[in-house]
């Protein structure tokens, strides 16, 4: 009894510890009204701007046309360019015209069809039409080139087979594979929800370095540690107390975001558990900071810390596999990003959003996320105690 | 006006600028780093998808039919699966993007001349990768469908190959890509990291220096000296701008001779545009600086407000003209846009300014616009 009662004690005057201070953070966080309207802004309207505008499909390809046969059968093709996928512009005379237009960016590709396209494809002899695109920017330009070629051949296909079946009713049937897909996850495939998603866990992970390497810094900067350091408070009740209020901080902004702006607006789904999305949520805005509090304990100043934030943050988000694909980033970006607590994040929580995961099937991502962030969050303790005692 | 003045407040910047070695250091370190880690980090061409397969028909057709899965450098081969339940699981796993389920009878339906429909299972979790995948499935397949159709034809109706071919395929696309021949992801991204790298560094570096002044309080020495607010801004901006010019050729430096990207166009013509959007980008920062106390404020806000809009918004990786309308807008209120348009026309398009005036007369406005707020915002008698 007695041997328990002061370890019980330790820990009630712990805990005291902890709450005052990490009521002393949110009290310095509250108190920055800048920073509280960006927070809102960025969990609400930037969330709904990007679901509603990103489309990282091609969309509206902006197209000329320049149209030699004027027949049935060219204007039978040219409609078929139509949205969600092209964007009729007009139609030119001169190809000139279509040159100048690519040059200005007006338009991103220009079709011609041949003089005599009808009459060839009714007596059968070979013809072709011709697409110039611009790849300016390659992705966009290839997936244009892709689906134009795919419209073309559609086109082809149904004169084909009409002509084939035409002459000879006996054969209904050709043996052609015929391609059936079945989307799985977000069958109408709907940007809105990748983006808005995307977008949610970039502005967790903005938020979750800067805001604690920024407060910690500060306090560096001011010399208001000393007053900590002379405080009975250990290295660790310093540091937790930061990395908590951020994150609960975050978690509540993030509930604002999906309840408040991508169910109503754009009905998201959560088809897993919302309770593990939320731990999982807190375990990467933890394992995040770590990050954060492991840059700042190398930084003398604010300046400086958010150069060197910088320098991290922008390759997580942009190579962590929301703006390409993983599997489109070369070898060595894969294996760069494994130390990417967001890569493991966005695994985890497309899979409760959207499929349905459980921890049995994502706990991979799950145990990858709390080592590296127990390792960044112990590195930064190591840095801080090297630096203060 | 005096121009000594401005030039004593830009020299004092430039002193405290290079005394904080980190910060230079980042500030000519972190454009370069950048540049090289997305140069090579963010190619979008998307190779390697993981699929697996359900082969109920275990035919020599079917497998032929596999094969060019196999062979395709767009797949990558993950392994057979033995029922469609499987497949889901590996799904659900991301072991696998794409399940291929070859139905029974393959081989018997198709000599038959039937057709046969192949089931496809694709993860549905990122559009854009399910598009590009959807793709290729469709490509391979009709590529398949054609082959099949043209020995049928010929065999059916006694003619030579290359007749039923000329029956089955009459129209061809040529497509003729421009600017970029081969389509060389690097050679869009590049120019387009340019200006992604200055646009997002360069309002930091002016918003960070600027509070730094306030939130330490030297400001005051500022407020209680002769320095007109004009001569003040000017000088104080100058050595930000000289830094993120110096950093704007560092870039074009390393996207010819490292990258190897052409540069079609005109030289002069580009670095004075370049020049142009740095005054506008840096003004970004003053804005920022300005309206806020704390150097973490300025850090998130100006974090925010650059690099968020930049890599929606600008054309970096979904082009203007593909997005909504709210987000064209959005797209038209930030410099980086206007400065794509030049970078990608200065690079790959060798255009000058012939085509390209607006957007350097658009930039010129947007930092006419800054700095005149900035002038607006800035007082010497802050109120508190």
């Amino acid at each position: 009894m007695t041997s328990t009662r002061p370890a019980l004690q330790g820990l009630i005057v712990w805990w005291r510890r902890l709450s005052v201070m990490t009521r002393k953070e949110m009290l310095q966080l509250s108190r920055d009204l800048p920073i509280g309207l960006l927070l809102l802004y960025s969990f609400t309207l930037a969330v709904y701007i990007a679901g509603n505008g990103i489309r990282s499909q091609l969309q509206n390809a902006s197209m000329l046309v320049q149209d030699n046969d004027q027949s049935f059968s060219s204007r039978e093709l040219i409609h078929k360019f139509r949205p969600p996928f092209f964007r009729l512009e007009g139609e030119i005379n001169d190809p000139q015209e279509g040159l100048r237009a690519l040059d200005r960016g007006q338009a991103m590709a220009v079709l011609e069809i041949p003089p005599r396209f009808h009459e060839q494809l009714t007596t059968g002899e070979p013809t072709a039409v011709q697409l110039l695109v611009d790849t300016t920017n390659a992705a966009q330009g290839l997936s244009a080139a892709s689906y134009a070629v795919r419209i073309v051949a559609q086109f082809e296909q149904d004169t084909v087979l009409a002509r084939l079946r035409g002459a000879d009713t006996s054969s209904q049937n050709l043996p052609v594979v015929v391609s059936e897909h079945r989307v799985w996850y977000n069958p109408e495939q709907k940007d809105a929800w990748f983006e808005s998603v995307s977008h949610l866990l970039r502005q967790i992970t903005i938020f979750a370095i800067l805001l604690p390497a920024a407060a910690l810094v500060r306090e560096k900067e001011r010399g208001t540690v000393e007053q900590l350091l002379v405080s009975p408070l250990t290295p660790f009740q310093i540091m937790l107390p930061k990395v908590l209020a951020m994150t609960i901080v975050i978690v509540c902004a993030t509930a604002v975001a999906l309840f408040g702006i991508m169910r109503p607006a754009f009905g998201v789904p959560i088809r897993g558990s919302m309770l593990l999305f939320f731990i999982c949520t807190a375990l990467f805005v933890f394992s995040t900071a770590g990050m954060g509090l492991a840059a700042a304990t190398v930084t003398r100043n604010q300046a400086q810390v958010g150069m060197l934030t910088l320098l991290v943050v922008a390759p997580m988000m942009l190579l962590s596999g929301l703006v390409a694909p993983m599997e489109a980033l070369p070898p060595w970006t894969r294996h760069l990003m494994m130390l990417s607590p967001l890569r493991y994040f966005i695994d985890i929580a497309n899979g409760i959003l959207l499929k349905g995961s459980d921890l049995s099937i994502i706990w991979e991502p799950v145990l990858a996320m709390v080592v590296l962030g127990g390792g960044l969050f112990g590195f930064g303790m190591w840095r801080f105690r090297r630096q203060f005692d | 006006m005096n121009l000594q003045r401005i030039g004593t407040v830009a020299w004092k910047e430039w002193r405290e600028t290079i005394r904080d070695r980190m910060f230079v250091l980042l500030a000519f370190l972190l454009p370069i780093l950048w540049m090289m880690v997305f140069g090579y980090g963010l190619v979008q061409d998307v190779e390697d998808i993981p699929f697996g397969v359900v082969d109920r028909d275990q035919s020599s057709l079917s497998r032929d039919y596999l094969y060019r899965f196999f062979e395709s450098r767009y797949f990558s081969f993950q392994g057979y699966v033995s029922d469609e339940k499987q497949a889901e699981a590996l799904l659900q796993r991301g072991k696998i993007r794409v399940a291929i389920i070859v139905p029974e009878k393959f081989e018997e339906r198709l000599s038959q001349g039937q057709s046969v429909g192949i089931q496809t299972l694709i993860d549905g979790t990122f559009p854009l990768r399910t598009d590009i995948v959807k793709g290729y499935l469709i490509a391979i397949n009709s590529a398949f469908s054609g082959e099949r159709l043209v020995g049928h034809l010929s065999r059916r109706n006694g003619v030579s190959v290359e007749q039923a071919e000329m029956q089955t395929h009459p129209v061809k696309t040529e497509v003729r890509y421009l600017y970029n021949e081969e389509v060389r992801s690097t050679w869009s991204m590049v120019p387009a990291l340019v200006m992604f790298t200055l646009m997002v560094s360069s309002p930091l570096l002016t918003a960070l220096g600027i509070v730094r002044e306030k939130e330490t309080g030297s400001i005051y020495n500022i407020y209680s000296s002769t320095v007109t607010r004009f001569e003040y801004l000017a000088g104080k901006l100058l050595p930000y701008v000289m830094i993120s010019s110096v950093n704007a050729v560092f870039l074009w430096i390393i996207a010819t001779r490292w990258f190897e990207v052409p540069f079609k166009g005109n030289l002069p013509f580009f670095l004075a545009a370049s020049l142009v959007f740095v005054l506008s980008s840096t003004g970004i920062g003053l804005v920022v600086s300005l309206l806020v106390r704390t150097q973490i404020a300025a850090l998130v806000i100006t974090m925010v407000a650059s690099m968020l809009p930049t890599i929606l918004f600008s054309g970096l990786i979904v082009p203007v003209s593909s997005l909504s309308r709210g987000s064209q807008m959005q797209a038209h209120l930030f410099p980086g846009m206007y400065y794509t348009n030049i970078v990608r026309g200065a690079f790959l398009k060798g255009v000058g300014v012939e085509v390209l005036w607006i957007d350097v007369l658009a930039l010129a406005v947007y930092a006419f616009i800054l700095r005149s707020v900035g002038y607006r915002l800035f007082t010497k008698r802050p109120r508190s």
